[in-house]
């Protein structure tokens, strides 16, 4: 269902705050500029935490987030490109 | 509610209401989303100093492997010379996760801190039980602090009613068993608007009837019937438990079917309609114009009762309002002199009805939906039912909210 290009996963299931957006900090930096993160996490608060964090980290933006299944999400995925 | 308190670093959500209800000062460090912590705060008999810096912020200087490490090179590059040494820090977040790394960060700074056990949400799911004995019966006061929520437990010759259950239903169980009387009634004041109504499912568990008014058996912004099971509840109607009778009376105003009950003509259960400091909205059903007049009149149908009459609403603003014993509570009397809206209501009804349409505060999207919920309209899992409750009740007017927005 995924449309948004990715280039590096990173699961996150199972992991409480604050350890997504932690490891998704961290491992965004590895990446090339432009290439985007796809994080997996499991963790309802991650959705506003992410979009929180990528209004403040410069070096990141949010490209896209996805709850799965729609009703009655479990799964939350972010998006996360390293600013070209 | 009860949770886990480890020794020493923790502060249980028990720890805290003891706190904000007690004398000594403390210092809270909320490091929750910003939209997330404007829409909603701990708050405590006075106005409790808080900081906000979300924790995604406190990142900046991560290179540890310990994150603690990390939020303490952050708090030391500023935040920490705001925070203040002479009074605990209580560091808070919405689950008690990120907090306690939080905490330990401050601690490695000197500072006093504790860790909020299970966050904001176990806050909003704290219950508290305060009792009185009045009128040959005792009235188990049960609120929900974080949420200005009241519901009641009346009790005499070990026969109980149970007045706008809250969700969390066993509450009220388990108080029945260690008590050792029997619940063997539960009504609603109305259809509840800010928060999902224990009502029908305590009433099913238990196998005893739940009255509703059936004005309030239809969602009036839908216009659609309930599917909830509900008998119905009419003016006058009097119920016997124990030794004594409660009486209804039909209230209209916060909704068209809002109810007050009068327990042995002594003790006003006012739902949503009198408050301690405020008085009910009339524009939660999406007719506040229409609604209004109604309000009015019954307003002036209960200040027609004698002032001595003791007052339990469903609702309060802010945890200051509590009296002796950290009971809600005052007698008729006292309100008719010193709640304002009850002031109003005993000048002409078009100065009330400005007066009221004048003070409306923000009317939360989510409440359309919680009265889908309680009628039956919209089933929702745990998650999403603490998700629509989140935050402090907006059923008064405007007056009562103020002292927090200008904090």
């Amino acid at each position: 269902m995924s449309e948004t290009p990715f280039d590096k996963v990173l699961d996150a299931s199972g992991l409480n705050c604050p350890m997504p957006v932690v490891k998704a900090r961290r491992e965004v930096r590895s990446l090339e500029p432009g290439q985007v993160l796809k994080v997996i996490s499991t963790d309802r608060g991650s959705v506003k935490d992410f979009q929180g964090w990528a209004k403040v980290d410069k070096k990141v933006d949010l490209v896209g987030q996805e709850s799965e299944p729609p009703e009655d999400p479990v799964t939350y995925i972010h998006y996360v490109q390293l600013a070209k | 509610m009860s949770t886990k308190t480890a020794a020493g670093t923790e502060w249980s959500v028990e720890d805290l209401h003891a706190k904000l209800t007690g004398a000594k000062d403390f210092f809270v460090f909320d490091v929750r989303a910003e939209d997330e912590f404007e829409a909603w705060k701990i708050e405590g008999k006075k106005v409790l100093p808080t900081v906000n810096v979300p924790y995604y912020e406190m990142l900046e200087f991560d290179e540890f492997d310990d994150v603690a490490d990390s939020f303490k090179a952050f708090l030391e590059a500023g935040t920490a010379h705001k925070l203040p040494r002479d009074v605990p820090i209580l560091a808070v977040c919405a689950k008690g996760d990120t907090s306690e790394f939080v905490a330990e960060a401050l601690r490695r700074l000197d500072f006093d801190a504790f860790n909020l056990t299970g966050g904001t949400a176990a806050w909003g799911d704290f219950y508290d039980v305060k009792s009185v004995d009045v009128a040959e019966s005792t009235i188990c006061q049960i609120s929900r602090p974080a949420r200005g929520c009241l519901s009641y437990v009346v009790v005499s010759e070990g026969k109980a009613v149970v007045i706008d259950a809250l969700r969390h239903v066993e509450q009220y169980v388990s108080l029945a068993k260690d008590k050792g009387f029997e619940i063997e009634l539960v009504l609603d004041t109305h259809g509840h608007a800010d928060h999902i109504s224990g009502g029908p499912e305590l009433a099913a568990r238990l196998g005893v009837p739940y009255h509703l008014h059936p004005y309030d058996g239809i969602h009036p912004i839908d216009v659609l019937p309930a599917t909830i099971g509900y008998s119905y509840l009419r003016d006058g109607q009097a119920f016997t438990v124990g030794g004594k009778t409660l009486e209804t009376l039909h209230i209209p105003g916060h909704t068209l079917g809002n109810a007050a009950f009068l327990w042995d003509g002594k003790v006003l259960f006012t739902g949503d309609s009198i408050f301690i400091e405020s008085i009910a909205r009339p524009d939660l059903g999406g007719h506040g114009e229409t609604w209004a007049p109604l309000h009015y009149a019954s307003l002036r149908r209960l200040l027609e009762l004698p002032a001595a009459t003791m007052v339990l609403p469903a609702h309060f603003s802010g945890l200051g309002e509590a009296g002796n014993g950290g009971l809600f509570v005052a007698t008729l009397g006292e309100l008719t002199r010193d709640n304002e809206g009850l002031r109003m209501a005993q000048k002409s009804e078009e100065e009330f009805v400005a007066y009221i349409l004048a003070s409306l505060p923000k009317f939360p999207d989510e409440y359309v939906e919680i009265k889908r919920v309680n009628a039956g309209l919209l089933e929702v899992g745990e998650s999403k039912a603490s998700e629509l409750e989140l935050g402090k009740n907006i059923c008064a007017l405007a007056q009562a909210y103020e002292d927090e927005a200008g904090s």
